[in-house]
């Protein structure tokens, strides 16, 4: 909302404008912008022409001797022809930057004659497009004074953010009123006694409301002998100063009354409504009406319409319709002035996507008390702009007086409420100014009446925001919470977050953060877009589907680095997949399963650059795998295993789950190389997917020590030919199954295939540690241990011992 | 016999001298100590001499070994001290090469800055709650005061989600992306009786997107419900938050302000961190920055979380962390924090 400060002091005293703008915006009334549309011109002023004579040099100039006010005139040497001696002028003085030039005004000869500044055109001012000659200004202009105001442009406009709840703050008045609260100054109203014709205004037009619940009330006047014309300057400047565009004498009353009242009002064409009848009904299906922006549009049943005999006029509290418009040619008036449900005009609005100012002050609410103030303060304008009569009388149709809403204030609950105690007088200070009137007191509490303008208020909570805000928030102490009886221990899933980052820090992992939503493609490519919870208007397909992996974003994230030349990357992301609930319609069971989990893509060079200790190595599989154990082992879930498992997201070759007490904890593998197409996607992306509640559930947040023992561990090594298929787990299962109770670990430490093999097989061999809790053990017992692990690993796994 | 006891030691002597290595010390030993050596040939020789000879040179070869092991373990000292003198002046490996390996992982900015505020509340002893992002309007709107075709609903632009993809008993109703963590404060109190004091931080959506918006972002959400819970608490708890967050001169201030869900309800803006207060371009020469919508619980909220306004007060805000986050790390443009480049990321 733009608010004129010229216009805003004919109702209130008003203070230098940086105040009025902070008071307002503590307040709550944020002033978002302070506008000065006439500091562009500072240095122009009112010049006035007392001759011009031929340049001697030059055919297109002239030299003019203007006064502005002192005892010498100045001289000018001007290009235009379209002055006479006498006229009144902005002369722009030596010094003055015009808006849009690069260089000030110089003193300095023109064609050999000295000139001391520059007679502008409207153009030159930036005031707008007109060139032809200079911009000639009204006889009245103060000599010397600056043009700003001659022109109407001294004024200083506030853009107001006016918060939803604020409907009455939509006017000049509403302002008006809130400052006088602030200072403490009285509100000056301007009154509205109509000269009214002999002529009764009931004996042109009637008023029948068919739906009165959306329509509320609904009050005509009649003007008749209208002349339609351009409205007188002032008002011109008033309406372009709060952004609306002048039209006629007409049309600008209503829009200048809804400016300063807040109230939305519609002049129609008394001659183009037929029947001597306005109908407020909602709409027949089908039904059509072509508005003023010369759109049809279809209505629908639950539209409002103001319609005469035969057809749709307005579309209640949005828009008017062409066929009533007012034209350069009406004389007659009708002049209306409602109060619609706001849920009406709102739907209205949203269906036809048209928001309109009247449209967005009845959402709001209006002052259904105003009504006939307003329409009468309109009406006197018509008539005194464009002549004519007022007819007598007004045609109100109020079939259910509002009744005013009271709210009960307990003295005491400020001061708890606020934290600080208010004296009751300022309290009702406050209110009453703010038009609140007091109903009922006792000594703890009072009840008071709610101005109609303020439907956003109904209980003492918005009492009491009235009082705090105009009183200041900056008054309420600053203090702590009082302490609290309990505090629980902090929550599982906050500590175990913690962990996975700090375990993927470790690991050498950047987090990355990405939209929730992602590119139906994005998911298919992982056969994941089945079932997947989609957006109803998304702002593109790229984002119109929820993820159901978190694939479908670190993959991406992966192609495009590598398109900007990393060597390498390790990203994660900690976030949740979605998917609808079927659970869902018991209690307060969410719509969806969102389960948080991990995630993470390894690509490229192994420590993100290549280096001169890993030369050029890649991660592989067992960079994912080893940000997996990471995991595991900052979590301390101790025996889980990762064992070979097919899924649509991964590269058989390398392809696994995670899985710890028969629960599934994720999974892990190299990037599909379909998927890879998909997504265009370079080769060799290790993934991996955790899904954190099944973590939460099998960690062991707090790890129990164990006792170290005292024996030392014999160390001996075995080396293992086997099959090229043969899991190295099954080995170092079965040596750790035969070598109960004395071997307490096996270790893999190479694995080599290779000619010297044999095609097929592959070596491996662990170090073994064996050990006794309760003895040094003998190098018999050892050996003997030893020679049955190899034994029955041969016998068992059709194995060769090897060295 | 004496005789060549006496010159072995001075020839030995003269031997070591002579040495430079381990290895040359350990052949003197050997030569004069080894088994095979000239000492132990005298001493074989001894076997031969009478008692009273033998006794004599027996205490004469036994001194000369001693003297012997003696002049070798100094020896030993000395080519091992002049070795380790001639290591420690010889060549030097490239100190300037990078270390080996094994990089360390870096975070998000928004998550860093998510768990410093989540640690700052939990100093003042706040819980961390959370709560479904795919939520019913109901929990996002209509419970926090927000009905049904009330123009604050045009505040924040929501996406809806597709009715054919929810579960089927939620198809009748309108389903959102949550646009705010508030939904999560009904979740709670529905939950938990009071006192709560609590925050709820998480990803929350708005159907916008230009250089100062992104379509997903997130916030924290703060609840404090007890009986006669106060507006100086609220100002008093953010307050002590700024200071935590951005400073011990950091001020606050409370402009009155409109969220349905709190009355009275209050922007509060913090003394710009950059100039200290006195104007700069990143607050617009207004000297503060605007960081969150905050106030006391609307009772119509506490109604729908089955909480008895007679019976209790409380306070809420919400603020967004990608703000914080921008003026902490001096990150200018919001979207760059959701391309996850991987220059981006690994800077932080």
């Amino acid at each position: 909302m733009k608010i004129s400060l010229n216009w805003l002091k004919d109702y209130v005293e008003l203070p230098p404008a940086e105040e009025l703008a902070s008071r307002l915006t503590m307040a709550g009334l944020e002033v978002e912008k302070i506008d000065r549309p006439g500091a562009a011109l500072a240095g122009v002023v009112v010049a006035q022409i007392l001759e011009s004579t031929k340049h001697p040099n030059a055919d297109k100039l002239s030299v003019t001797k203007v006064s502005v006010g002192g005892a010498t005139p100045l001289q000018i040497v001007c290009g235009a022809k379209n002055y006479k001696v006498g006229d009144k002028v902005p002369l722009a003085m030596v010094g003055t930057l015009l808006p849009g030039a690069k260089e000030p005004i110089r003193q300095a000869p023109l064609r050999g004659v000295e000139s001391s500044g520059m007679l502008c055109s409207a153009r030159e001012l930036g005031l707008s497009q007109e060139h032809e000659g200079l911009l000639i200004l009204d006889a009245a202009s103060e000599l010397g004074a600056p043009v700003a105001k001659a022109v109407g442009l001294d004024d200083v406009v506030f853009e107001l953010n006016v918060t939803p709840n604020r409907g009455d703050a939509l006017s000049h008045l509403g302002v008006a009123r809130e400052v006088a609260t602030l200072l403490g100054s009285p509100l000056r109203v301007p009154s509205t006694p109509v000269a009214e014709g002999a002529k009764a205004a009931s004996s042109q037009i009637a008023i029948r409301i068919d739906d009165r619940s959306r329509c509320l009330r609904y009050a005509a006047r009649v003007i008749e002998g209208v002349t339609v014309r351009p409205s007188p300057r002032w008002m011109q400047e008033r309406l372009s100063a709060c952004g609306m565009r002048a039209i006629n004498n007409l049309v600008d009353v209503t829009n200048y009354v809804m400016l300063e009242w807040g109230q939305p009002l519609h002049a129609f064409d008394l001659d183009h409504i037929g029947g001597a009848e306005i109908v407020v009904r909602t709409a027949k299906a089908g039904e059509r009406l072509t508005t003023l922006d010369d759109k049809e549009r279809v209505l629908e049943a639950e539209d409002l319409l103001i319609c005469d005999a035969k057809s749709p006029l307005v579309l209640a509290g949005v828009m008017g319709g062409a066929s009533s418009e007012v034209t350069g040619t009406t004389t007659r008036v009708l002049l209306e002035c409602a109060s619609f449900q706001p849920v009406t005009v709102r739907r209205s609005s949203k269906r036809h996507a048209l928001k309109t100012e009247s449209s967005h002050r009845f959402e709001r609410g209006t002052d259904i008390s105003l009504v006939p103030q307003v329409l009468d303060r309109a009406a006197v304008l018509i008539a005194e702009l464009g002549g004519g009569t007022v007819l007598a009388g007004r045609v109100d149709v109020y079939p259910a007086p509002k009744v005013a809403t009271e709210v009960t204030l307990e003295v005491a609950k400020v001061a708890q409420v606020l934290g600080v105690e208010v004296p009751q007088a300022e309290c009702e200070r406050i209110l009453t100014a703010l038009g609140f009137t007091r109903a009922a007191a006792t000594g703890a509490s009072s009840t008071w009446r709610v101005p109609f303008s303020r439907g956003d208020v109904s209980g003492p909570e918005d009492l009491i925001e009235e009082i705090a805000r105009i009183r200041g928030y900056e008054l309420i102490p600053e203090v702590l919470p009082r302490g609290q009886g309990e505090m629980g221990p902090e929550r599982r899933r906050s500590s175990v977050g913690r962990r996975l980052r700090a375990a993927m820090a470790g690991q050498g992992l950047d987090e990355v953060v990405n939209y929730s939503f992602v590119a139906p493609a994005e998911l298919d490519a992982f056969e994941a877009g089945a079932g997947a919870v989609a957006v109803a208007n998304p702002l593109s397909v790229e984002q119109s589907v929820m993820r159901t992996t978190l694939f479908a974003g670190l993959v991406p994230n992966v192609a495009r680095s590598a398109r900007h030349q990393a060597a390498g990357v390790r990203f994660y992301e900690l976030a949740r997949t979605y998917r609808p609930n079927e659970a869902f319609g018991q209690g307060t069971t969410p719509v969806a399963v969102e389960r948080l989990t991990l995630a993470g893509a390894l690509w490229g060079a192994r420590e993100g650059v290549t280096s001169w200790t890993a030369k050029d190595a890649k991660v592989d599989f067992y960079d994912a795998r080893a940000a997996v154990e990471a995991v595991l082992s900052a979590l301390h879930i101790e025996g889980a295993t990762i064992e070979p498992k097919d899924s649509p997201w991964y590269h058989p070759r390398a392809s696994a789950e995670v899985r710890h007490q028969g629960r599934v904890l994720g999974s892990l593998g190299e990037l599909h190389p379909r998927a890879m197409k998909r997504l265009d996607a370079p080769a060799g992306i290790f993934l991996f997917e955790l899904d954190v509640e099944a973590l939460e559930a099998q960690a062991h947040l707090v790890a129990q020590a164990t006792a170290l023992s005292t024996f030392p561990p014999v160390l001996r090594d075995l080396a293992l030919l086997v099959e090229q298929s043969m899991p190295a787990d099954t080995v170092r299962a079965l040596i750790l199954e035969v070598g109960r109770p004395l071997v307490h670990d096996a270790r893999v430490f190479d694995v080599y295939t290779g000619h010297q093999v044999g095609e097929g097989r592959k070596n491996l061999a662990f170090a073994l540690t064996y050990r006794a809790g309760d003895r040094t053990l003998t190098d018999a017992e050892v050996v003997e241990a030893h020679q049955k692990i190899v034994l029955e690993l041969t016998r068992r796994l059709k194995g060769e011992l090897r060295g | 016999m004496q005789d060549r006891l006496k010159a072995l030691a001075a020839q030995a002597k003269g031997e070591l001298d002579l040495a430079l290595s381990r290895d040359a010390v350990d052949q003197v030993r050997v030569k004069y100590l080894g088994k095979k050596g000239e000492l132990s040939q005298i001493q074989a020789g001894m076997a031969k001499l009478a008692v009273e000879a033998r006794k004599a040179l027996g205490a004469a070869s036994n001194a000369a070994k001693a003297e012997l092991e003696s002049l070798l373990q100094r020896a030993v000292v000395r080519v091992e001290e002049a070795q380790l003198e001639a290591e420690l002046k010889g060549p030097k490996i490239d100190v300037t090469l990078p270390g080996r390996g094994s990089r360390f992982g870096h975070r998000h900015p928004v998550s860093q800055t998510l768990d410093d505020m989540c640690a700052v509340f939990a100093g003042l002893g706040f819980a961390i709650e959370e709560g479904p992002e795919i939520e019913l309007d109901w929990f996002n709107f209509e419970a926090l005061n927000l009905p049904v075709d009330h123009p604050a609903r045009d505040m924040q632009d929501t996406f809806y989600l597709e009715p054919q993809t929810l579960p089927e008993a939620a198809r009748a109703k309108p389903v959102v992306l949550r646009t705010h963590t508030s939904p999560v404060q009904i979740r709670t109190m529905l939950a938990q009786k009071p006192p709560i004091r609590a925050i709820m931080p998480g990803r929350v959506y708005r159907r916008d997107s230009d250089q100062t918006h992104t379509p997903m972002f997130h916030q924290i959400e703060g609840l404090m419900v007890d009986r006669q819970v106060s507006f100086a608490e609220l100002k008093g708890t953010l307050a002590a938050f700024a200071r935590a967050f951005f400073g011990p001169k950091a001020k606050t201030r409370f402009r009155p302000s409109f969220f349905p869900f709190t009355e009275p309800s209050a922007e509060v803006d913090v003394s710009c961190v950059f100039c200290g207060g006195k104007g700069c371009r990143v607050c617009k020469q207004t000297g503060w920055i605007e960081v969150l919508g905050s106030g006391m619980v609307h009772p119509n909220v506490f109604r729908h979380a089955g909480y008895d306004p007679s019976q209790v007060t409380g306070f809420a805000f919400g603020m967004g962390v990608e703000r914080l986050t921008m003026l902490r790390h001096g990150i200018d443009d919001l979207r760059t924090m959701f391309e996850n480049d991987y220059r981006f990321v690994s800077q932080f």
